[in-house]
């Protein structure tokens, strides 16, 4: 049911699917499906038209979608996924100015022992506010998040949200590093990466993932700095931060950051996502950093253009 | 080289002037951003206007009676007008300034 | 094996000890002494552990098994008292180290203001660990506040730090933009813009006063008299060398310890390295020259050449989502010139400093894609004439066609919701919609939206969208722009100053994409202008973007003298102020006139005796009488009911009234008002820019009357019973004037362009002609104070020579 090639580890997220639009329906790009052979066979077999399912409700609504109940939605691809054991889905639209340029999809199944949060934060007007978010069985965690609004500059939402750009927040327990800290210690939320979701109309949604040690959302984050007014006319991505279990830190030392780890257009895993502006998940350990055989990567827009690239692994 | 105190940077305005009376005559210095000064005559080469009175923009000062421009750094009149002021050297040091008083001299004798 | 001993584990000795055990590992049995209970960290990667974004763990250099690995025996959290150099022994707290040779790394240490608190717990420097720690645990309070003191790096990336901690920041900054070492005024101000999207509130020309607090502290006040709540004040002015350790060893000083260029003191056993030495006058703050001695210094230690050497420097910020970059020399010289760049969509600003054909300087923000290319032509002094045109657009122009900046930037650069059209207002998306629902032509958006179809004066920005929105297919007529810094006219100007809520000169210059760094002596007094009737309580009139009349509050002569005019309320007078005015024209040998204002003007005084005759008119009780502004002159008036045997009205009553309620207003262009008794119109009020005529049934108010260049009659605006009402529509006018018009356009040029029937149409609203009367009041509230006596009592300084060197004997 894993999506790792290491048994043992268990993992928040188990499956992540890419949609592709056509014409007015979207259509597969590959996923990750782990043991789900049969919810994959299907999904290969699907195709959404605009506001049709939860890919198709992504774009029409122009937001990040969560979906907590299989039974009676729109999702439609229900039974194989209650037979997969799924319970929630995340969709995120990755829109380049007014178009749509894909639909990541991530699933998630819930057990008493599964910890981590996917939230989506709104901005209305002066403060964030939580849209939606999966928490799986967090249940305190989710209620104080309910109830907390950030202002812009504030906590991991509030800073992505005025920075623009996405940021990996380290030791979510520790006092004050986040605002829901205690909570957080709880539950052993460990890192949280947000990442800005633009869409058409000047909005921007934030999209945040909470990962704990236990049952982690993946063991290395990494992002990377894509704008052309960083790294010039030539397409290419400098990793500005990044952790990872085996590694450790994958930042820059320097100020300038002249020794940030540099990857060219269709270069690697990371380099198709740079070439394309499309999500990738990758499976397989050819190309990854030793220890991972998985990885998603979502561009993040920005005035139309592709910004930045978060990448997760496991 | 004779460099003399005569003041603090902060007695001059961002983008203003004072004068410096010497026995040659008046010396504008102006400031035209927080840590970049210079020293000119403070007589417009056209009817004699006090410089140190002129709207500093950039690196030039505008000419308060009849709106010639000159280059701080050059001393040069710009654009149709024709016209030269003398320029001095000066210097800022731990927020004070130092005017070159040789060249003052040197230049008032020539 | 030589025994070396190291004092301060921080980045350069931590680089020293790599070199050395790289190139021979058994050479040094070392002993590393740190005041810090622990080892090497990059300590410039404080500022990301305190915003969360990395844990301290990561930024550790060397852990205990490296130092192990290593055989250094680290002394760590124990203080070095001394060094005998007799005897070559190191002293620490716990012994004495003997020496071989002896590496100084004390650092620098921050430094504090000694001012009032500074002592209370709660205030922090912005240094090491125990810092960091101490901020992060003030955060933990839900709305808690902090007071940054100093907008240079450190305290910046504290401020943004501690934000994201989820804190109210406020940063205070002594001077007039953030990191004014590093950027200049158009990049500071970015920088500000980018922080206060951050929800930190910066303060500029903060004078902090001191801090207060009941065992702790409190609040911090400043000398304006703000009060901020305070749960934590950073410290983070500046840093010294920490030297203490090597004065005391009697080393040779300077403002830290003097070392040659292989980093020896003057004691040939003793070397320094990083922010605590002094090398041929320079100290040092950032890391990379750090990295250059500790190399030359491991060298010198393993007796081989090398040399230090100084290399240009180039600075980048650690806030996450803030781009700048800042490199070379900004400071005065000859013949430079500077090349700038704005794009206000993208919020970037570019500038390159270039002096005989070579790059000597550049400052970025918002695109620093280009900034290591730039460096390296200031590094190399490369040869730039060939590629000055392009220069600035980057390595990628380079050979290619010359890119050019758009003209339409500032407009392509509006959101949706910019008001265009004042009048109606219709906001950019509007207009943007109907184009694209088909109206491809001015006539076309001004029937459908209603954009610039009243007064008129947003017509070239309507048309600016129709370009933006249609592209090459429109063709907008090009109007006389303000000056050669802009493409834009001044009606785009105003317009966009108010949509854009642009309460700055930085601001304008960079969101309406100005070509020159700081404007010029056509477009400052402008934006001056408008900017101070716009915002009269947030915006700071500049009188270094005034002309010399407006700054010296009089009137320069062709000869460089001025003349002195005081006020006359309504053309009255007494004798008092009379024989004053006489004394003081005896006094200072001024030629006496007469004029046609009513009032009496002091010809021939020479700028050093401005104040002084300003502070005898004053002592009289006479005030300025703006003989020299864009503003209120005069009120004319006639005798009126008081003498006059056909006066209907007290006109000079009125007049008096008027003048007293209207002086001191700035406005495009000078404002001249008289107030006649009757018809017969003693007073030429039918002339003027505001003319008041008495009748028996009340009061007739003309307005866009001329007697200058152009002669023009008044027009008729209304005819009203009372003097209240003549007051309310008077200021009413003023203030449409105030706001709306061209500067340096005439009350009748500005009337002609918008129609009278528009200036009627916006007065006759009972709701609106009270909305103007306040808003003027607000702007009189600043700006109605004699300008004598304040010059007199707050800026004396204008009025004297910075030195007089005349009586010093020449050389």
């Amino acid at each position: 049911m894993q999506l790792t090639a290491t048994p043992e580890a268990r993992t928040f997220a188990r499956i992540a699917e890419v949609w592709l639009p056509e014409g007015e329906t979207l259509v597969h790009g590959g996923g990750a499906y782990g043991n789900a052979s049969e919810f994959a066979e299907i999904s290969g077999k699907t195709s959404f038209a605009k506001g049709e399912g939860l890919p198709g409700k992504a774009w029409a609504e122009a937001r990040p979608v969560v979906l907590k109940e299989f039974d009676g939605s729109y999702f439609q691809r229900t039974e194989a996924a209650l037979e997969a054991g799924l319970t929630c889905a995340v969709a995120v639209p990755v829109f380049a100015g007014k178009t749509l340029k894909a639909v990541l999809v991530i699933l998630c199944g819930d057990d008493a022992e599964h910890h981590g949060a996917i939230e989506v934060w709104e901005d209305q007007g002066n403060k964030l506010h939580l849209s939606d978010g999966y928490y799986g069985t967090a249940q305190k965690f989710e209620e104080i998040s309910q109830d907390v609004s950030f202002s812009y500059g504030q906590g991991l939402p509030g800073g992505v949200w005025a920075a623009n750009t996405p940021i990996l927040m380290r030791d979510l327990s520790r006092v004050g590093a986040f605002l829901r800290a205690e909570a957080a210690g709880e539950i052993g939320l460990k890192h949280g990466l947000g990442v800005p979701v633009p869409v058409p109309g000047d909005k921007t949604f934030v999209l945040t993932l909470l990962s704990s040690a236990g049952t982690p959302i993946a063991r290395r984050f990494e992002i990377w700095d894509a704008r052309p007014e960083v790294v010039g006319a030539t397409k290419k991505a400098l990793r500005i931060d990044g952790f990872c279990e085996i590694e450790g830190p994958l930042w820059p030392k320097e100020n300038p950051p002249v020794d940030a780890e540099t990857v060219g257009a269709w270069q690697g895993p990371v380099g198709q996502v740079v070439g394309s502006g499309l999500p990738q998940v990758h499976t397989g350990a050819t190309g990854l950093p030793a220890g991972y055989t998985l990885m998603v990567a979502l561009p993040v827009y920005q005035h139309g253009e592709l910004a930045h690239v978060v990448a997760w692994y496991l | 080289m004779s460099w003399t105190d005569i003041g603090a940077l902060n007695d001059i305005p961002l983008r203003g002037a004072r004068i410096v009376k010497t026995v040659a005559g008046c010396i504008a210095v102006f400031r035209t951003a927080e840590e970049e000064v210079f020293a000119t005559s403070n007589t417009c080469a056209h009817k004699g206007g006090p410089l140190a009175e002129g709207i500093v923009h950039g690196k030039s000062v505008t000419c308060p009676l009849h709106n010639w421009v000159y280059s701080l750094e050059t001393g040069e009149a710009q654009g149709a007008d024709e016209g030269q002021i003398a320029t001095y050297p000066i210097r800022i040091e731990d927020g004070r300034l130092l005017l070159d008083v040789s060249t003052v001299a040197a230049r008032s004798a020539a | 094996m030589q025994k070396l001993v190291v004092i301060g584990a921080g980045m350069a000795s931590g680089r020293v000890l790599e070199h050395l055990f790289d190139a021979a590992p058994d050479a040094f049995e070392v002993t590393l002494f740190n005041a810090e209970p622990r080892g090497n960290y990059n300590r410039i990667m404080l500022s990301p552990v305190l915003s969360g974004e990395k844990t301290f763990e990561e930024i550790v250099t060397h852990d205990d098994a490296w130092y192990a690995a290593n055989k250094v025996t680290t002394r760590f959290g124990e203080k070095v008292t001394g060094i005998d150099r007799e005897r070559k022994v190191v002293i620490g707290e716990n012994g004495e180290v003997p020496y071989d040779k002896l590496v100084i790394g004390t650092g620098s240490a921050p430094f504090i203001i000694p001012m009032p608190g500074h002592d209370l717990p709660g205030v922090v420097a912005y240094r090491d660990l125990e810092d960091t720690n101490a901020m992060i645990e003030a955060s933990a309070t839900p709305g808690g506040h902090a007071v940054v003191i100093g907008g240079g790096l450190l305290g910046l990336e504290a401020a943004a730090g501690l934000r994201l901690r989820g804190m109210e920041v406020t940063v205070l900054h002594i001077m007039g933009h953030l990191m004014e070492r590093q950027l200049d005024e158009a990049a500071g101000y970015l920088l500000k813009k980018d922080l206060e999207k951050r929800g930190i509130n910066v303060l500029l020309k903060a004078q902090t006063k001191c801090i207060e607090g009941d065992g702790k502290v409190e609040r911090v006040l400043l000398e304006d008299g703000t009060v901020l709540k305070a749960d934590i004040v950073c410290m983070a002015v500046g840093i010294r060398p920490a030297v203490a350790l090597g004065q005391a060893a009697g080393l040779d000083m300077g403002r830290a310890i003097k070392v040659d260029a292989q980093m020896r003191t003057s004691d040939p056993d003793i070397l320094a390295v990083g922010e605590c030495v002094e090398f041929n006058g320079n100290l040092f703050g950032l890391v990379a020259p750090l990295y250059d001695q500790a190399k030359v210094l491991a060298k010198t230690l393993l007796g081989e050449d090398d040399v230090f050497k100084m290399r240009e420097l180039s600075t980048k910020l650690k806030v996450t989502g803030c781009d700048l970059f800042s490199a070379g020399d900004f400071a005065e010289g000859e013949g430079r010139e500077d090349i700038v760049f704005r794009d206000p969509k993208r919020g970037v600003y570019k500038r390159l400093v270039i002096e005989d054909d070579k790059l000597i300087g550049a400052v970025m923000y918002g695109d620093t894609a280009d900034s290591n290319w730039f460096f390296g032509l200031i590094k190399d002094g490369t040869d730039i004439e060939e590629m000055r045109e392009t220069l600035i657009f980057g390595p990628a122009f380079q050979g290619g066609g010359a890119a050019a900046a758009d003209p339409l930037a500032a407009v392509a650069a509006l959101p949706a919701d910019a008001e265009i059209c004042g009048c109606n207002g219709v906001c950019k998306g509007t207009i943007v919609s109907a184009i694209e629902g088909g109206a491809h032509t001015l006539d076309d958006v001004k029937a459908l939206t209603k954009a610039s179809a009243s007064c008129g004066t947003c017509t070239g920005l309507v048309e600016q969208v129709l370009a933006v929105t249609l592209g090459d297919s429109f063709e907008a007529k090009a109007e006389k722009p303000v000056c050669k810094c802009t493409d834009l006219t001044h009606e785009d100007v105003r317009r966009l100053i108010k949509a854009r809520e642009l309460k700055s000169q930085p601001a304008v210059w960079q969101e309406l994409g100005w070509k020159t760094v700081n404007g010029c002596h056509v477009c400052r007094p402008a934006i001056n202008y408008y900017l101070l009737a716009d915002w009269p309580l947030e915006y700071q009139d500049d009188l270094q973007s005034r002309f010399v009349n407006e700054r010296n509050h009089a009137n320069i002569q062709k000869d460089g003298t001025y003349s002195v005019m005081p006020r006359m309320w309504g053309g009255m007078t007494t004798p008092e102020e009379l024989i004053a005015i006489a004394e003081a024209a005896k006094k200072y040998d001024a030629a006496v006139k007469v004029t046609g204002g009513q009032r009496i003007d002091l010809l021939g005084i020479k700028k050093e005796d401005l104040p002084a005759i300003w502070s005898d008119l004053n002592d009289a009780g006479m005030v300025s009488g703006h003989a020299y502004t864009k503003g209120l002159r005069t009120v004319k008036t006639c005798v009126g009911t008081d003498w006059c045997r056909f006066g209907t009205q007290d006109s000079t009553g009125l007049g008096i009234k008027l003048e007293k309620r209207l002086w001191g207003s700035w406005t495009p262009h000078k404002v001249k008002l008289a107030v006649s008794g009757c018809p017969r119109n003693c007073a030429e009020a039918t002339c003027k820019d505001i003319g008041v005529i008495c009748v028996d049934s009340g009061y007739q108010i003309g307005v866009a009357g001329a007697a200058g260049m152009d002669v023009k009659e008044t027009e008729r605006l209304i005819d009203v019973a009372t003097e209240e009402e003549v007051l309310e529509w008077t200021v009413a006018f003023m203030q449409l004037y105030r706001e709306n018009g061209k500067y340096l356009d005439r009350a009748y040029k500005w009337v002609a362009k918008v129609g009278l029937g528009w200036v009627q149409e916006h007065l006759s609203d009972p709701a609106n002609r009270a909305a103007l009367v306040e808003r003027f009041d607000i702007s009189q509230s600043v700006y109605q104070k004699d300008p004598w006596a304040d010059h007199v009592a707050n800026n004396m300084a204008q009025y004297t020579p910075l030195a007089d060197l005349s009586q010093e004997a020449a050389e």
